[in-house]
């Protein structure tokens, strides 16, 4: 065989190859790019087969959702700890910019997800938001926030830990105690894969600016069928095709033959607030030391008509409790209640019960901390 | 396997782990390519650069090309282009492929490095977009049409590129002993 000049050139080939960590550096340093661009937005929503995200375990609290249309039925009930989505589904994937929104609690014109009520400026929740607005004037100690969420069961009893580590720059860090907290920084969770994270980047945008814009990103943060922000037209055509894709997939994964009716308007509105409450409830148990991020959730949450405020005292302190009512899940006779300091939105507790499972409390201490401190077990 | 357009089109509708499942896929060949273009402590400072590029751009990316190596060797090659621009006129030389380091650590006692050393001589000589087409045929396995997509240029211009770059090698007095050398050795044996 001829040696020709393709062959020596094809010698230069040789080199030393990179060392696996410098591999995961670049791996990381797009992660963070990732992160800071936030959800991926284009010029279109258009429907395309996609796998749906992968949800790393652990990363987001179990939370009653509803299923028909945004998470294809009973089949994407119950994604929520540790499950991971692994089935191929035909869903919905919000890719535009948010259309400049009718205001919340309009339903005409390119739908923005809303027979939300529109807040007024009276709603205890704004007015909160307002109020933390006013007072986050100084630069907080430290660099992160810390989250200690205990879980009681009726009878006072621990039932869970997990330690929630949400730095200023955004990054998450989860363990079910001290040491695992620890282990965990030094791999921090893709924030990519990471519900809570970008539920809190959602969150952060709605601390600001038009309120009904903020709502349709926070609920298209991960993909869905809803079709908010298309014409009635292009929305109705995806939620059909959505619906079928999900009998579909029932069918195929289930063996569920029984024809379904597609399910009605109000059904769908329903699924869309309890999207947002899910969401909500995640970026403020797990993210809520960021003041931003309470501000945020406070003023999505008020766009939810199922919601409702009441003042209450806990420990003798002024504190708001917020009930999500049984019309933002499957289950009427399901709940959730949180209830945040009056004068600073932090969250102090989240009991959810009925729907057959055992009431439950999670409590949350919240303090600030260095990243460095939390590293070196200074905590 | 789902190809490296589709999962890329997932990335722009949010699904962000698509676009790191492009990179995994990609990623030694990218680090490889970029050691060899500019050694490799250089090319694990970089490629990361890489990566984040890519993911801004990847709305450009066309995809009617199933597979993205190219794409993201053409991204590479900028990132490259902008580390070679910056830095002090004192540490540029000619021949590119010669920064890269770490290729053998005892080079007196391998007959490959007098290879190297009279091709990256002859290869100095070349214009810089037929090296580009030569290296990315020659090293990376690509074929014209993929190169082509690298540069950014038709399938046409790069053969036309590719066989200059071959024809001056051919030409150049010392790859041509060398060669002579060779298929003489061989025939020989």
């Amino acid at each position: 065989v001829t040696v020709d000049e393709m062959d020596l050139v094809s010698q230069l080939k040789e080199a030393a190859p990179l060392r696996p960590a410098a591999y995961e550096r670049a791996r990381a340093t797009l992660r963070a790019a990732m992160a800071e661009s936030g959800p991926a937005r284009g010029p279109e929503m258009v429907p395309v087969p996609a796998a749906a995200p992968v949800r790393e375990e652990g990363f987001s609290r179990a939370r009653k959702r509803r299923g028909t249309v945004g998470t294809l039925g009973k089949v994407g009930i119950g994604a929520g700890v540790g499950a991971v989505a692994a089935a191929v589904a035909i869903v919905l994937v919000a890719t535009s910019a948010p259309r400049s929104a009718a205001p919340a609690g309009s339903s005409t014109g390119a739908s923005t997800g809303s027979a939300a009520q529109p807040p007024t400026a009276t709603s205890p929740l704004m007015t909160l938001a307002a109020h933390i607005q006013a007072s986050d004037t100084s630069p907080l100690p430290g660099n992160a926030s810390l989250v200690i969420e205990d879980k009681k069961d009726s009878a006072g009893k621990t039932v869970e830990v997990v330690y929630a580590l949400y730095t200023d720059s955004g990054i998450m860090y989860t363990g079910d105690d001290k040491q695992t907290l620890m282990s965990s920084i030094t791999q921090p969770m893709n924030p990519a894969n990471n519900e809570t994270y970008r539920w809190a980047v959602s969150a952060r945008n709605a601390a600001s600016g038009d309120l009904a814009t903020a709502r349709l990103r926070m609920i298209n943060t991960f993909p869905n069928c809803f079709g908010l922000g298309l014409s009635p037209t292009a929305q109705k055509k995806i939620r059909a095709n959505c619906w079928a894709a999900g009998a579909a997939l029932r069918r195929e994964k289930m063996g569920d033959k029984a024809p379904t009716k597609q399910p009605t308007a109000k059904e769908v509105q329903s699924e869309i607030d309890n999207t947002l409450w899910v969401a909500c409830d995640n970026a403020l148990s797990w993210a809520g030391g960021d003041p931003r991020i309470r501000e945020g959730v406070l003023r999505l949450l008020s766009t939810l008509p199922e919601v409702t405020v009441a003042n209450s005292t806990t420990d003798g302190e002024p504190t708001l409790t917020i009930s999500g009512g049984p019309g933002l899940f499957d289950d009427g006779s399901y709940h959730e209640v949180d209830t945040v300091d009056a004068k600073t939105g932090m969250p102090v507790s989240s009991m959810e019960s009925g729907g057959g499972m055992a009431p439950s409390t999670q409590f949350f201490q919240f303090s600030r901390v260095t990243l460095a401190d939390v590293k070196a077990g200074k905590f | 396997m789902t190809s490296d357009a589709e999962l890329i089109g997932r990335s722009l509708a949010g699904d962000g782990q698509a676009f790191m499942e492009v990179i995994c896929r990609h990623e030694v060949a990218v680090g490889a390519y970029l050691a060899r273009r500019a050694g490799r402590a250089a090319a694990e400072d970089l490629l990361g650069d890489v990566w984040v590029a890519a993911f801004e751009s990847r709305r450009t990316y066309d995809q009617s090309f199933a597979e993205a190596r190219p794409w993201l060797y053409g991204v590479a090659l900028n990132r490259l282009r902008h580390y070679w621009r910056s830095r002090p006129a004192e540490d540029l030389v000619p021949d590119v492929t010669s920064l890269a380091n770490g290729w053998d650590p005892w080079p007196a006692v391998d007959a490959r490095v007098d290879t190297q050393a009279v091709l990256r001589v002859a290869m100095a000589t070349l214009r810089s977009e037929e090296r580009e087409v030569l290296t990315l045929v020659a090293c990376e396995d690509l074929t014209v049409a993929d190169a082509a997509r690298v540069l950014g240029k038709p399938a046409g211009t790069a053969r036309r590129l590719l066989h200059q770059a071959r024809m001056a090698l051919r030409k150049a007095p010392e790859v041509a002993a060398l060669l002579t050398d060779l298929n003489s050795v061989k025939e020989t044996q």
